[in-house]
């Protein structure tokens, strides 16, 4: 399992994550609504679960912008445009 | 014919039916720059073929659609109606073209006149259409905007937007890898379709998303990357500036050796050489892309070293190496194949007939499966030594006999899109002949079926479809009075039901005239008004599939020969599908028809008893024989056959067929197939013996269901049914 709640107010996401995992990430999310996602050990995230995060848009624990994943976690979660 | 120019008609047919469904996709949406690519391409390769076999006629035929499609791609011309209708004519003469040639095995002769002619029609629809080239940043404000988030992407020479069908999780797609993997990828966003629902509301496995980026790759690397997506892709060319001119030019050959060697030294370090390896690669890899202008290229390089100076794990710029190198080579490849149709997937083109060839081997492989079975029970019922093992090895042999069938059969799968993708065009025809404007929309083309039933379904698809245009959908003034939508619809769905496939043909039109159907029922003694009075409207309806019920003596255009509706029931349960039909007055008709999945094809003998055929299943027949009737003798009520100094119990099917032990008349020679059903021999006693052929077995239904000692049915050619014997119930 790559999403778990690491305490109350967290969920981490491990590893990489397939879209099964975007179901638990929301029923998490609705369990808890202030919780913060935690990515620093994320390797990958499905569309499915981006689109979880994007709808929810919970605070976020990113790894460092001068990785490769921390690169395009950034690039695909946080320039989202709205028109 | 030659095998150079079999190869030419295939890929010939294949282009010519590509340029088809991208023209009349053309002509709904003449700004799908994409659709355009596609028929530009498929006519300049349908050129390239006519000149590499010397067919200067159809070279001449399609260069001058192809010029006219040239312009339209650079914007000097609008894609209309006529331009549409120009190709379309070209597509249809190099169609009659590759008929001959099919027929003849030569190249047609005096094909001159006809190209001047086409040449003649395209150029006529020369000068009037055409208009200043369009700029693509106004059709595409996304574009304008996108590219003004991301100006330091100079390299940047392709653009891509990206909305996946929002089924596509299902398919197994996932949109954001796809991206996230694209060659040269410089900048990537992300961008809800429908503004998000409230949390509670959410299907996380909807697609909602729709997906931007740029590139330093071309466009048909891009184009080849994004194969096989589901939803809508649009992929631009951008102008390219000074610097992303230099990128394209790739990767030096000097440079290329760089990257590997800096690869290659990564593939083996101590933990000592750790630290100086991987800074000394990361360096000498950015400076050789520096060295080419990369910038970008060499910003990634740096901070993938620093990753693995981190994190102690040569991966993260190993990493970075190989999609630098894996990136050059698709450029090299897509510029390879600019030109090749966009359906060059890795599959093999195989002959259908070495596939039905492989189809009958296995079919004597059961064969012989079931001798080696029943030697296997021989050897065990002796007591051999070798019994127990030759046993273990024949349940091996039918594993894997077993498994071949099934891989074997599933290589005959094809989507229905083979069949379906020619009614758009066909549509185009019947609805100008007939005066009506119908658009089709077909859904579920990628479904598969056996390739019997995909071939098979053409006629009846087109006489349904037919049929819903000349009978079901009102004349336009009807239609107005009505409040409908002048232009009908018609619906094609394909799906997979289990193990059957369901395919509904739907129109908006007046739906069936219940009336008229009882009138015609009426005269053409079809039903008397006795028994129409006790019938449901649905039975009713179902009365046009009745034999005698169409008009036949309307001869088709499409099809060159009148079929009734019954033809096309008939035809459908030839493979053991059904066809049905629901209406509702006023608002339209639809045909539903189900048809198996897989064919399975068996192998029977035909013997007759007593002037009735039966299908004996030759997997089964060990032998036939001749025998003297002194052969034969009485236990008790039975008969057995004394062959070989064996006793083997014997079946007259004559006698079984009467009820009676006593044969009507005697020979001195029976006729006896000896057929072997779990190891047990039974001997059939039949009068005749007739072909061997391979059939498609229909379960028993209606009055023959729990028949005895049948298995199941099957319609002969000349509507005849064949009753296929159930060995293992006789023998029981």
């Amino acid at each position: 399992m790559t999403v778990r709640t690491a305490e109350r107010e967290l969920i981490v996401l491990e590893g990489e994550c397939p879209s099964e995992d975007a179901e638990m990430l929301l029923q998490r999310l609705l369990a808890a609504p202030e919780a913060v996602v935690d990515l620093q050990r994320c390797e990958s995230l499905h569309a499915a679960v981006i689109q979880v995060l994007l709808a929810a848009e919970p605070a976020l624990r990113l790894p460092p912008a001068d990785t490769a994943v921390g690169n395009w976690l950034r690039a695909v979660l946080l320039r989202v445009i709205t028109d | 014919m030659n095998e150079f120019l079999e190869q030419f008609a295939i890929e010939s047919r294949e282009l010519v039916a590509q340029a088809t469904e991208g023209l009349l996709r053309l002509e709904r949406a003449p700004q799908d720059g994409e659709c355009l690519d596609a028929v530009f391409r498929a006519f300049h390769t349908l050129k390239g073929g006519a000149g590499i076999v010397k067919f200067a006629a159809m070279e001449r035929a399609v260069h001058a659609a192809e010029d006219l499609l040239s312009e339209a791609r650079t914007g000097r011309r609008e894609i209309t109606t006529a331009l549409v209708e120009g190709c379309l004519a070209s597509l249809d003469q190099v169609g009659q073209w590759l008929d001959t040639l099919a027929g003849t095995g030569e190249l047609p002769e005096g094909g001159n006149d006809r190209a001047e002619e086409l040449i003649g029609r395209l150029a006529a629809i020369d000068g009037h259409d055409r208009k200043p080239a369009r700029s693509p940043d106004v059709a595409h404000r996304w574009l304008v905007r996108f590219r003004g988030r991301h100006s330091n992407c100079t390299r940047a020479i392709t653009a891509l937007r990206y909305a996946p069908g929002s089924d596509c999780f299902y398919q197994g797609e996932d949109p954001v890898a796809r991206i996230g993997t694209l060659p040269q990828l410089l900048a990537q966003e992300l961008a809800p379709v429908n503004p998000w629902p409230s949390l509670s509301e959410l299907d996380p496995y909807t697609c909602n998303l729709v997906l931007m980026a740029l590139s330093a790759s071309s466009v048909d690397s891009v184009r080849a990357h994004m194969q096989g997506h589901s939803g809508e892709c649009e992929i631009l060319e951008l102008a390219p500036t000074s610097d992303s001119a230099a990128a394209h030019a790739g990767l030096s050959p000097r440079v290329r050796e760089v990257l590997h060697s800096q690869l290659a030294l990564l593939m083996v370090v101590s933990p000592e050489q750790f630290r100086g390896r991987v800074s000394s690669a990361g360096v000498a890899a950015a400076n050789a892309l520096r060295s080419l202008r990369r910038d970008d290229d060499a910003q990634t390089v740096r901070q993938a070293t620093d990753t693995s100076l981190d994190s102690k794990t040569t991966a993260p710029l190993s990493r970075v190496l190989e999609r630098l190198l894996a990136a050059e080579a698709q450029v090299a490849a897509g510029a390879g194949v600019s030109h090749a149709p966009q359906t060059s997937s890795p599959t093999l083109r195989v002959d259908a007939e070495r596939i039905d060839a492989l189809v009958r081997l296995t079919g004597e492989l059961i064969t012989a499966k079931h001798a080696l079975l029943h030697t296997t029970a021989r050897a065990h019922a002796e007591g051999l030594a070798l019994a127990t093992e030759l046993k273990g090895v024949s349940a091996v042999f039918e594993r894997l006999i077993g498994e071949l069938q099934q891989s074997i059969l599933a290589l005959r799968v094809l989507p229905l899109r083979t069949v379906l993708q020619r009614f758009p065009r066909v549509l185009r025809d019947l609805s100008s002949t007939l005066g009506k404007a119908v658009t089709l929309d077909v859904d579920g083309d990628h479904t598969e079926a056996d390739k019997v039933i995909v071939e098979m379904l053409f006629e009846p698809l087109l006489h349904t479809l037919r049929n819903a245009i000349d009978h079901g959908v009102e004349e336009p003034s009807v239609r107005i009075e009505r409040g409908k939508p002048v232009v009908a619809s018609i619906q094609i769905r394909a799906a997979r039901e289990g193990e059957r496939v369901v395919i509904e043909v739907e129109d908006d039109g007046a739906g069936v005239d219940i009336e008229r159907v009882r009138r015609v029922a009426v005269d053409r003694h079809i039903a008397t008004e006795e028994e129409l009075s006790t019938m449901a409207d649905v039975q009713i309806i179902d009365l046009i599939f009745s034999p005698g019920f169409s008009t036949a003596a309307t001869v088709t255009e499409m099809s060159g020969r009148g079929v009734g509706l019954d033809a096309v029931r008939t035809a459908i349960e030839r493979v053991g599908g059904s066809v049905s039909i629901a209406s509702r007055a006023g608002y339209g008709t639809c045909v539903k028809f189900s048809l198996p999945f897989s064919v399975m094809m068996t192998q029977v003998m035909t013997v007759e008893a007593a002037g009735q055929s039966f299908g004996i299943p030759v997997e089964a027949l060990v032998e036939i024989l001749r025998v003297p009737q002194s052969e034969i003798a009485r236990v008790g009520s039975a008969q057995v056959l004394v062959h070989r100094e064996r006793t083997i119990p014997l079946v007259d099917l004559a006698s079984e067929l009467h009820g009676t032990r006593e044969r009507q008349t005697e020979s001195p020679e029976a006729i006896v197939a000896l057929a072997a059903v779990s190891g047990e021999v039974i001997a059939l006693r039949v009068d005749r013996l007739g072909e061997r052929m391979e059939i498609i077995l229909k379960p028993l239904e209606g009055l023959l269901k729990g028949m005895p000692g049948i298995t199941g049915t099957t319609l002969l050619g000349d509507g005849r049914v064949l009753l296929v014997l159930d060995l293992k119930e006789m023998l029981a």
